[in-house]
């Protein structure tokens, strides 16, 4: 009895220990991920931070401080018109491609899973092994292509291969593996819904938590995407190229940061139950 | 029963119809794009905007040629080295702390609070920071770090345990940067899928786990991480697709280091095809080297995580039962 009490408070003991720990390594990551934030705003806004190549291996940085506080000319002449511009197009591709990306992948995700046609299975197989290859491997053949169809320097290319993308098709894919029901679709039939419809009224609001998720990941890695950009918006003469492209340290930086944060805000309280419903194997 | 089938049947057709849109779009943009970049690596394929590629057979070259510039290139074997060694120092210390971080913060018998407002910490850096700025504070600031504390610790540890200051200096080097900051970027979207994956196991089954008596580890490893199988897929093809085709940060610190200390091989992919010379054929061989890592490791990955082991194992045993039985015969 005695021996199983002492048991019981070195267990206590040891949770406690461990709690302290925890809260110990995630406040110091907290504070060395969140520190060069500020130091970023503040560079923002026109106090200059530099690199510096020393000599050998090192790395050095140089700030000059600024010496009176912000004013709004000062604010606005932080925006160039590059940096506008760029803006303009990478909203304009980042919210279409994810748009597209999001639809697309929700449909073929439901195609695997609500009906039972012959190729299904090797449907399935071949979304695994194609999410395990990106697409940047095929970067030359990409471009030649767009050489081809004269649509370098062209917006179209960073917008419609968004529509097949396997990885998000297999996420979407594991979260209706766990929750779809066919009883659902079945008295919707019943109800003279078409397929289309079941699929846009019914089912598109139920896959809402795998599709917000989904949506802040696809977001932010279309929004920052500096490579293919890089390789098919090469007239640098045209007004033709996105943010990340732009390159500005002030006002750029600010129109960068703004978007994905406030995207985040709307859809954040989603992201816990999205993927945790959609780990469960059916 | 039949008039069930029937119907069923009837449905059918709608998975065919709502798969076209993918199928269509995938074969333009990424498996034309594949073959013909597997194509153009036997090609004769230079100069900017040159669309007339000529099989290195027809003009009188061995077909390996592009091959053979790439492999005797000391560059690309630097690129290929960096490429694995900073894949693997990021992603082995990012999991660690990931999955332990995750397997604390969900523990039942701890209830370690904020755990919302932890998971957007972690994940700010790669919500905010994806402008060239952000990664280039991120750099200088954890060389700061490194300068000031390291320099600091170093003058401690220095006499106690006869640590020279040299030995120190690797803190503050390109590679050590690089690795940190992908570390630190990479981090909250592994740290997020894991918690997602560790809450989606139902309760009971760790409440069955501690009833049985089984330690925090034992329940990590035997029950939460066999549970989570779909997820750590999921988790793993993220971070060896993200880490193999490591660009943007490696490339703040200069396209053409002339140590070639950053060079990872989608920038030398990049140096070749999209600079210089434009030579696109070469930059087909190395992406097809690329192309060779991805399915090695997708290879590895699949028999690690979807494949049932159980079913293989039965499989097995059925078999040799039927040599015994046709033995035995």
């Amino acid at each position: 009895m005695s021996n199983n009490v002492l048991t019981l408070s070195e267990d206590k003991k040891r949770t406690i220990a461990l709690k302290i720990t925890t809260y110990v390594v995630s406040i110091l990551l907290t504070i060395m991920i969140l520190t060069p934030l500020y130091y970023m705003l503040k560079s923002t806004f026109g106090e200059e931070v530099k690199i510096v190549h020393g000599a050998g291996d090192n790395t050095q940085i140089v700030i000059t401080p600024r010496e009176h506080s912000i004013t709004l000319k000062e604010f606005k002449a932080l925006f160039t018109r590059g940096d506008l511009i760029g803006f303009r197009n990478s909203m304009f591709v980042t919210c279409l491609s994810t748009f597209l990306n999001m639809y697309f992948s929700a449909l073929t995700a439901y195609a695997i899973t609500a009906y039972e046609w012959k190729l299904r299975a090797a449907f399935e197989k071949f979304i695994i092994v194609a999410m395990m290859i990106p697409s940047t491997v095929a970067s030359i053949g990409f471009v030649q292509m767009c050489y081809r169809l004269h649509l370098i320097n062209n917006l179209t290319m960073l917008i419609i291969p968004a529509l097949a993308t396997p990885m998000t098709v297999f996420f979407i894919r594991m979260y209706l593996k766990a929750t779809f029901s066919r009883e659902i679709v079945e008295s919707a039939r019943l109800d003279g819904a078409g397929e289309f419809r079941i699929f846009n009224q019914i089912m598109l609001p139920l896959m809402k938590p795998a599709i917000a998720t989904q949506t802040i990941f696809c977001f932010v890695a279309s929004w920052t995407d500096e490579w293919v950009p890089r390789i098919i918006l090469i007239d640098t003469k045209k007004d033709i190229f996105t943010l990340p492209l732009a390159g500005s340290y002030q006002g750029g930086a600010l129109l960068m940061f703004l978007p994905p944060i406030i995207l985040y805000i709307f859809l954040s309280k989603h992201i816990v139950e999205g993927i945790a419903l959609g780990s469960v194997k059916a | 029963m039949s008039r069930k089938n029937h119907l069923e049947r009837h449905y059918t057709k709608w998975g065919y119809i709502f798969v076209i849109p993918f199928v269509v779009v995938f074969l333009i943009f990424s498996f034309w794009p594949m073959a013909s970049t597997i194509y153009y690596a036997f090609c004769y394929l230079k100069h900017a905007g040159n669309t007339n590629p000529e099989l290195l057979t027809t003009i009188g070259k061995p077909w390996y040629q592009n091959f053979k510039e790439v492999f005797t290139a000391k560059s690309f074997w630097d690129a290929f080295k960096n490429t694995i060694v900073f894949f693997l120092a990021s992603t082995i210390p990012e999991w660690l702390l990931a999955f332990w971080l995750a397997a604390m913060m969900t523990d039942r018998r701890m209830k370690i609070k904020g755990r919302f407002l932890w998971k957007t910490a972690f994940f700010f850096p790669k919500l905010v920071a994806g402008s060239t700025l952000g990664y280039a504070v991120l750099d200088q600031i954890i060389s700061v770090v490194f300068q000031g504390s390291g320099y600091t610790m170093a003058a401690f540890m220095m006499n106690g345990f006869g640590f020279r200051e040299k030995d120190l200096e690797f803190l503050t080097s390109v590679q050590f940067v690089i690795i940190l900051t992908t570390l630190f970027m990479h981090f909250g979207i592994t740290f997020i899928y894991a918690i997602a994956g560790i809450t989606g196991i139902p309760v009971e089954v760790f409440e069955a786990a501690e009833i049985d008596g089984a330690n925090r580890a034992q329940t990590f490893f035997r029950v939460t991480l066999p549970s989570m199988r779909p997820m750590l897929f999921f988790i793993t093809v993220v971070s060896v697709v993200d880490g193999i085709g490591m660009y943007d940060i490696p490339s703040l610190f200069g396209p053409f280091d002339t140590f070639r200390r950053n060079l990872t091989l989608m920038m030398y992919m990049e140096k070749q095809a999209f600079a210089g010379s434009y030579a696109y054929d070469k930059a087909s061989a190395a992406s097809l080297v690329l192309l060779a890592i991805y399915i090695l490791m997708s290879g590895i990955i699949y028999f690690l995580f979807l494949r049932d082991k159980d079913e293989a194992r039965l499989k097995k045993l059925n078999r040799e039962k039927e040599r015994e039985l046709a033995r035995s015969i």
